[in-house]
């Protein structure tokens, strides 16, 4: 049900409340001898219009997202729902081809039985339109009248105004919080599930994965939940084979454009690492799968390997590397600029070349800085999804040959919970198990890491 | 004696000393090249992979047409030009026998099995020009109809032997052509490459970037302002601190579990919509604003909040009057960022079913709806050619609004870097 009509009502009763309370307001100050309220008339019309907009609106949002449940509730009572089949997707979907027609959404229905329900349907939805319009207006007005009959000439409209402001800023700062923990919570629920069907040692050490996301609940083979595979290809893609991409190349850039390059060549290629960070990672996997990977495929058949896979882990993990180098590259820059000029400049002088500055100097004293974003580099390897689902393979095996096709947790995520299997099938619930283990994972190495640069950067303040 | 010998001691250190200073030297050369080609690989690999979208994705916003005219006035096709303006108007245009008439027409000017290889989904499109301008019935045109993806094969000279005959005649006569296609920027997604468009889909990511905006710039923005101008230095605010940290660098899949879990959970209903997919997409970009909200807020020199409190400002009137319109470049500039991410992220609107065929573009923020960069991820399973170009096409549609995007940030805290 659409919120928008409430919702404009909703504004021309706090733009009246505004109104009223500024013209009370004003009346309050003609009366006063010294011409003076304790808050100005806007404060007065906006402590109104607050007091009556916020409840009705937010009522009325949530009567938005709940009344279709009564709706279909209401229905189900209705005479014509009788003939319905029993609890089920054919129900559901007869029930959601009603609701379109009568909503006007569709035309016509594939179930003779929706247009037996239309009429019910579009009682049922007038019925809770008007209950929630009634209710969302009466909220509203009650709410504003009690704000209006606040008004008195000393009121501290300002700091009730002001103090509602206050109270949206501490909200929307717990929004960080509550996503944290959402994140927690449904991880771990689902995780508790899955573990319920696959012992946890069996999930983290067990080196065969085969789920079926078809297979009945019934008794499991947790055998086939043997995670290991997956870690290690996670690994082998996002930590061994980007990185040995990413760290020289990232790195020497960054040294490159600080130490040596030209203002010229600088302003040039900044902007160029930027846009290389500023691809999104589908155009990039689409790139490994389309150009990359046949590239791969064709040097491995040079190299004299048997049949080399279409999908290969070097692939991925070469685009996946090029796509980490801007992120290297900044944290580096970050780093090596955060050394004092005072090192440099010693070194320099003591006729050290600019090679050896950087070498002995202004490495290691920088060192802290770009291994913590390494870390942060790694950390964003592993989680990414896109380029492994369009270009690593889906055979989980544990092999050491980068010309195969290797899995990754992210890969099986996605494909675990984009096929058509039921939520209570261990298949889907282990994506969550996965997903933990990737959140814990990044977690860490994100919190070490921004210890080690807050540390670094203490040091030389 | 002894004078000679350090004499010679000596040449020979300076000789021993210049060599070395030649291999310092060396050194240095050696590294500073080793910089150059660590830059340069990094750029040939950003140009090398524009040029394989541009090289293929150009060719994708034309496709094979088949020109064929056709008599509506003398056709008979039987429409109450009162139902051309209801919604079922493409429905009834079918009753009518639209497609029977085409086939005919194109029988009639390109044989039957020319006929044969017109796309399917062709009347749709004659039935939109006819819903948009009804006189054409009373007319006498020639269409540029899409053609199949076996024929556009065929004109490229691969695909099926047997059509290549066929597509040279057709060809010949002029009735075959490769032509610009603007439609592609208007039509939604279809099973075939020659009749596809993105605006399903780019309606479908400018509603979930709507929503997304709606939800994360405010709350971003307000929960910015408290943690630099009023929060007490206590553990809640740590805490605070760390999860927003945190989440800036959790991996967007984590996200979409999130909100498979979370909002389709209570809302499943509402699967696969941008109003889902906004939701999660506003999680990940909310700690991406307060994080340069922060920041803004932070280079506002304290002068500015000084004078306001000395002339008897509130607090909240210093930060709301004065310290925001300051640092609102700045707040814009990291919350655009943020935005040009959330639109080219993936995984997230995967995990939420963002991934179904839609065949029209979305009627609301509650309908189905797909967007640009899970188009790209769908067809790019596809293993026709003609999908090959229209993939890529739609990706450079994507990194120009993306580039547009980056460049609003940049003309925006160069602005701002001018002003403070």
């Amino acid at each position: 049900m659409s919120p928008v009509i409430p919702l404009l009502l909703v504004l021309g009763l706090a733009t009246v409340g505004w109104l009223v309370a500024r013209a009370r307001a004003r009346i309050f100050r003609r009366a006063r001898p010294g011409g003076r309220l304790d808050s100005r008339p806007q404060y007065h019309a906006w402590f109104v219009a607050l007091c009556a907009g916020l409840p009705a609106g937010l009522f009325a949002l949530a009567w938005s997202a709940f009344s279709p449940g009564l709706v279909v509730m209401r229905v189900l009572q209705a005479p014509a729902a009788a003939a319905l089949p029993a609890e089920g997707i054919l129900r559901d979907a007869i029930l959601a081809e009603a609701g379109a027609l009568a909503t006007r959404h569709a035309t016509g229905a594939f179930h003779p039985l929706a247009r037996t329900l239309v009429p019910a349907f579009e009682q049922a939805i007038a019925h809770y339109a008007q209950v929630g319009l009634a209710v969302t207006l009466l909220l509203g007005f009650a709410t504003g009248t009690w704000a209006f009959l606040r008004l008195r000439p000393d009121f501290r409209a300002r700091t009730q105004v002001e103090r509602m402001i206050m109270a949206a800023l501490l909200l929307a700062s717990l929004a960080a919080i509550l996503t944290t923990f959402g994140i927690f919570a449904s991880l771990l629920a689902e995780t508790w599930r899955f573990f319920r069907f696959v012992p946890p040692g069996d999930f983290l050490f067990g080196n065969h994965w085969s789920p079926d996301p078809m297979a009945d609940v019934g008794p499991v083979a947790t055998d086939s939940y043997g995670a290991l595979p997956l870690f290690w290809g996670t690994f082998a893609i996002g930590v061994v084979i980007a990185m040995l991409v990413a760290i020289p190349l990232g790195l020497m850039s960054a040294i490159h454009l600080t130490q040596y390059a030209s203002p010229a060549l600088r302003r040039w290629v900044k902007p160029m690492l930027e846009m290389l960070a500023g691809v999104p990672t589908v155009v990039y996997g689409y790139f490994a799968a389309l150009t990359v990977a046949p590239a791969v495929r064709r040097l491995g058949e040079a190299l004299g390997l048997a049949n080399p896979s279409s999908e290969s882990a070097l692939a991925a993990g070469l685009v996946m590397g090029i796509m980490i180098i801007p992120f290297v590259s900044s944290m580096a820059d970050d780093a090596i600029a955060a050394v004092p000029a005072e090192m440099r400049d010693g070194s320099l002088a003591l006729g050290a070349t600019r090679f050896e500055t950087i070498h002995r100097v202004l490495i290691p004293a920088a060192l802290p800085g770009i291994v913590a974003g390494i870390m942060l580099a790694i950390s964003r390897a592993i989680g990414e999804t896109m380029i492994v689902v369009m270009a690593a393979g889906a055979t989980a095996r544990l092999t050491a040959n980068p010309f195969e096709s290797m899995t990754t947790v992210t890969f099986q995520i996605v494909a675990m919970l984009t096929g058509e299997g039921s939520f209570d099938h261990p298949a889907t619930l282990s994506a969550f198990a996965l997903g933990m283990v990737l959140f814990l994972v990044t977690l860490a190495l994100n919190f070490v890491a921004l210890r080690v640069v807050l540390r670094f950067r203490q040091a030389y303040d | 004696m002894t004078e000679r010998a350090s004499t010679d001691a000596g040449a020979a250190d300076g000789d021993r000393a210049a060599r070395r200073l030649k291999a310092r030297y060396a050194a240095e050369r050696r590294f500073r090249a080793l910089g150059l080609a660590a830059i340069a690989c990094s750029v040939a690999a950003l140009l090398f992979l524009l040029v394989t979208m541009i090289g293929n994705g150009m060719s994708g916003f034309r496709r094979t047409e088949l020109r064929v005219p056709v008599d509506f006035a003398r056709a008979g096709l039987r429409v109450e030009p009162a139902r051309l303006g209801a919604i079922d108007a493409l429905p009834a245009l079918r009753q009518a026998g639209l497609s029977q008439v085409l086939g005919q027409a194109a029988a009639a000017s390109l044989g039957p099995d020319g006929a044969a290889e017109l796309d399917p989904d062709a009347w749709r499109e004659v039935a939109r020009a006819i819903i948009a301008d009804p006189g054409l019935l009373q007319r006498r045109v020639v269409l540029s109809l899409p053609a199949s993806d076996n024929l556009a094969a065929a004109q490229r000279g691969d695909g099926q032997r047997r059509l290549r005959p066929l597509a040279t005649r057709l060809a010949a006569q002029g009735k075959l052509v490769r032509a610009w296609d603007p439609g592609f920027l208007t039509r939604a997604d279809s099973t075939h490459a020659q009749s596809v468009g993105i605006w399903g889909a780019l309606k479908g990511s400018l509603l979930t970037m709507a929503v997304t905006m709606a939800l994360a710039f405010p709350i971003g923005v307000l929960a910015a302002v408290y943690l630099e101008e009023y929060a007490p230095r206590n553990r809640w605010t740590d805490l605070i601190e760390v999860s927003i940290s945190n989440l800036a660098a959790v991996p967007s899949i984590i996200f979409g579990l999130l909100g498979l879990a979370l909002f389709v959970g209570l809302f499943p209903s509402w699967r696969s919509a941008p109003l889902i997919g906004g939701m999660t997409l506003a999680l990940m970009t909310m700690p991406v604003i307060v994080i340069s909200a922060r920041a803004a807020i932070g280079a506002v020199p304290p002068s500015a909040r000084d004078a306001a409190l000395a002339i008897g400002a509130s607090r909240i009137q210093v930060v709301f009057h004065h310290v925001l319109p300051l640092a609102m470049p700045g707040i814009m500039t990291g919350t655009i960022i943020g935005m040009a991410r959330a639109l080219g992220e993936t995984a997230p609107l995967l995990m939420i079913g963002m991934r179904a065929f839609v065949a029209t573009p979305p009627a609301g923020l509650t309908a189905p709806a797909s967007v640009l960069p899970v188009q790209i991820f769908l067809w790019s399973d596809e293993i026709d050619r003609g999908f090959v170009e229209r993939t890529s096409a739609t990706i450079i549609v994507l990194l120009l609004f993306l580039l547009a995007m980056n460049g609003l940030a940049i003309h925006l805290r160069n602005r701002f870097e001018k002003r403070l």
